[in-house]
């Protein structure tokens, strides 16, 4: 929130003049412009000596506003954004490619909801293999729940007849593509993205290997915590989450992983954690279980924006 | 139409209405059709998560921006402009070129029975169906306006400068906009609640909480329709709860409770005892002239087909109708219709309409 005295030196029209009949109708920075109403401002503005100096000073603020904005963009440009960025990204495991359409998509937000011991992280781990042979990705680990191990695992299973060096090379440069963080706290979640973005305005710029996914694993687990009592802070830190998620996923073209855990519900089912708040954020909510005492699992959507909730699949792991 | 006067002279009643008719028409847009909407109307749909209320406003957008006729062909559009302002930052373009084509090509192939309206699959991964027709798909996509806005300065910027935007617009196309789509009003709700809302610099400073971004809001919406009448419709993601749920929420979940709810109202609906909560300020239910209740249902679907079909029961709240309709959206790669139900009374007609 700078003060409007900042701008005066790149827009000189915005004079200690304008800022002072700014300063008597309470208005002392850009973002102050956004609640008050210009109209009225500008007829103010008529009753003054140097009405038509402030009345442009008003016309300027208006394209600094203009600015504040994301691109009008029509439906042409945005169809061509989506057919050059907005791939899918495979998982690797056949039932869930085939029911998404061909893996998580890039630009959109995937939350994978399941009980504990479900196979989610496996799901991540299984994604994570797949992903890092050609691309880059973050994983955000709330739970110490990463394993190298079981990475090279997966990685083994799907070179079966591939030899031993070829196998090693995969293997260090699938490695060398992953960057795993710990996070513990939503806060420190929130650094490491707000890092991310910025590195990610500078790359743009200069090209280079590019981050195409992002797993937050668990993300419940950093939000759980914040929610609950009589304070609205959890629910703007969650929507905050959220929304910078979907910021990253659409502007820099990543494919976003979350996973949630489950609650019980009124007559002993079990329903998705984070609440109602949390339900209209993700674009793509998948449940995942798991047959007791087998590998054999389920994933059905429960929302999709574009398929009807209640698709299933199964598979193996 | 812009500013045109209000009265021509030398013109009976009779003259004046024609005119305004023709200018200002009444739209039905399933499954709104119930009530006629026209320009200046602000229309609230109401459901909770996920309902329908994305694929309304898409539809109605698709009537707006498709022509009346083109090359011999009836399309029953509007051909004007149509603004979608994504709050949710949710929209999925490719499923919205999938509508369109499918609506092009049912007006061009003139007959509504599924049949005729096959696709083929479409390819893998990303891939879109090839427009049926690509001139008219490329020249109604330009016609649709779109902006992401990821939180409330972002928002009220863009309804500061919308005015000339529409000025902008309507000189680059010729028309005007006609609808304008936000999806969804209450999507920056929370975190405007939780900043701060002390105020700043002794009492003359307003800061950005939920309450003044509100009222900015329902100002430019009204300043904006004076100059620019257009049709607006919103989505508003609800809690639906019945007695039951809201009780146990109260009592086991903490995480659930909203005894801090200032704002929240029961609104009962006639036949089903279906309360929502409002969390809306009363600055923004005072601007709603219309308001529709959506909401998923588990009823079966009796047609013999039982995949990727949802149904939904709508409801109209603000004017209150006494009937709830059900409809069903169906996969348009597979499929063709967005069909509507009429029940009334524990009696159902079919009744089947294909966009």
């Amino acid at each position: 929130m700078a003060p409007l005295k900042n701008l005066e030196t790149e827009y000189p029209i915005i004079d200690s003049n304008f800022q002072n009949f700014c300063a008597s109708h309470g208005i002392f920075s850009v973002e102050d412009f956004l609640i008050h109403d210009l109209y009225m401002l500008a007829a103010f503005a008529e009753q003054n000596v140097s009405s038509e100096r402030l009345k442009e000073g008003i016309t300027q603020i208006l394209s600094i506003i203009d600015d504040m904005h994301q691109p009008w963009l029509n439906g042409m440009e945005l169809l061509e954004d989506a057919k050059r960025n907005k791939h899918f990204l495979p998982t690797g495991i056949q039932g869930v490619d085939l029911l998404l359409g061909g893996g998580i998509r890039v630009g959109q937000l995937t939350e994978l909801v399941g009980p504990s011991a479900s196979g989610k992280t496996q799901v991540c781990l299984q994604t994570a293999s797949n992903v890092a042979r050609n691309y880059m990705m973050l994983y955000l680990d709330t739970g110490n729940s990463f394993s190298p191990q079981r990475i090279a695992y997966f990685l083994g299973k799907t070179n079966e007849l591939a030899s031993a060096q070829a196998k090693n090379q995969i293997l260090q440069k699938v490695m060398s593509n992953i960057l795993c963080h710990s996070v513990f706290d939503i806060f420190a979640m929130f650094d490491v993205l707000h890092q991310l973005e910025s590195n990610l305005r500078c790359q743009e710029r200069g090209g280079g290997c590019r981050i195409r996914l992002l797993i937050v694993d668990s993300i419940s687990l950093l939000i759980a915590p914040v929610l609950g009592g009589t304070s609205t802070r959890g629910r703007a830190l969650m929507a905050s989450a959220g929304y910078l998620l979907k910021k990253l996923a659409h502007q820099h073209n990543l494919a976003v992983l979350v996973i949630n855990h489950t609650v019980g519900s009124e007559g002993g089912t079990s329903k998705p954690a984070l609440g109602d708040s949390w339900k209209s954020i993700p674009h793509s909510r998948l449940l995942l279980s798991c047959d007791r005492g087998s590998n054999v699992y389920n994933v059905s959507i429960l929302k999709h924006p574009s398929m009807a909730s209640g698709k299933a699949a199964r598979f193996v792991i | 139409m812009g500013s045109k006067a209000w009265l021509v002279e030398d013109e009976s009643a009779r003259e004046m209405l024609d005119r305004v008719l023709t200018e200002r028409p009444f739209l039905l847009l399933p499954p709104l059709h119930r009530v006629p909407l026209r320009v200046g109307n602000i229309v609230e749909i109401v459901g909770p998560s996920p309902s329908a209320k994305t694929h309304i406003l898409i539809q109605a957008a698709i009537t707006c921006i498709l022509p009346r006729q083109w090359k011999g062909v009836n399309y029953g559009g509007l051909g004007h402009l149509a603004m979608f302002l994504d709050l949710d930052c949710r929209f999925d373009i490719s499923r919205f070129s999938d509508l369109l084509n499918h609506r092009i090509m049912e007006a061009a192939n003139g007959s509504s029975s599924e049949v005729d309206c096959q696709i083929k699959e479409s390819e893998a991964q990303n891939a879109t169906t090839k427009p049926y027709n690509e001139e008219l798909f490329a020249s109604c996509m330009r016609r649709f306006l779109y902006i992401r806005c990821y939180d409330s300065s972002e928002f009220l910027a863009t309804l500061k400068t919308l005015h000339y935007r529409l000025q902008k617009e309507r000189e680059t196309h010729g028309v005007n906009v006609h609808v304008l789509l936000i999806d969804s009003i209450g999507a920056f709700h929370w975190i405007d609640r939780g900043s701060s809302s002390f105020s700043l610099e002794g009492d003359t400073r307003k800061s950005l909480h939920l309450q003044s971004v509100t009222e900015t809001v329902v100002q430019e919406i009204r300043k904006l329709l004076l100059v620019h009448p257009m049709l607006v419709m919103a989505t508003k993601a609800a809690v639906l709860g019945n007695r039951y749920s809201m009780n146990d929420s109260k009592r086991n979940y903490r995480t659930w409770s909203a005894k801090d709810n200032l704002h929240s109202r029961n609104v009962t609906s006639s036949d089903q005892q279906v309360p929502y909560r409002e969390y809306m300020p009363a600055v923004w239910q005072s601007l709603i002239t219309h308001r529709i209740l959506v909401r998923t249902t588990d009823a079966d679907f009796v047609n013999g087909e039982h995949q990727n079909v949802s149904t939904y029961l709508s409801e109209w709240l603000l004017p209150p109708l006494n009937s709830v309709d059900k409809f069903i959206v169906r996969d348009v790669r597979k499929h063709s219709c967005f069909a509507v139900f009429k029940k009334k009374n524990q009696i159902s007609t079919l009744s089947f309409s294909c966009i």
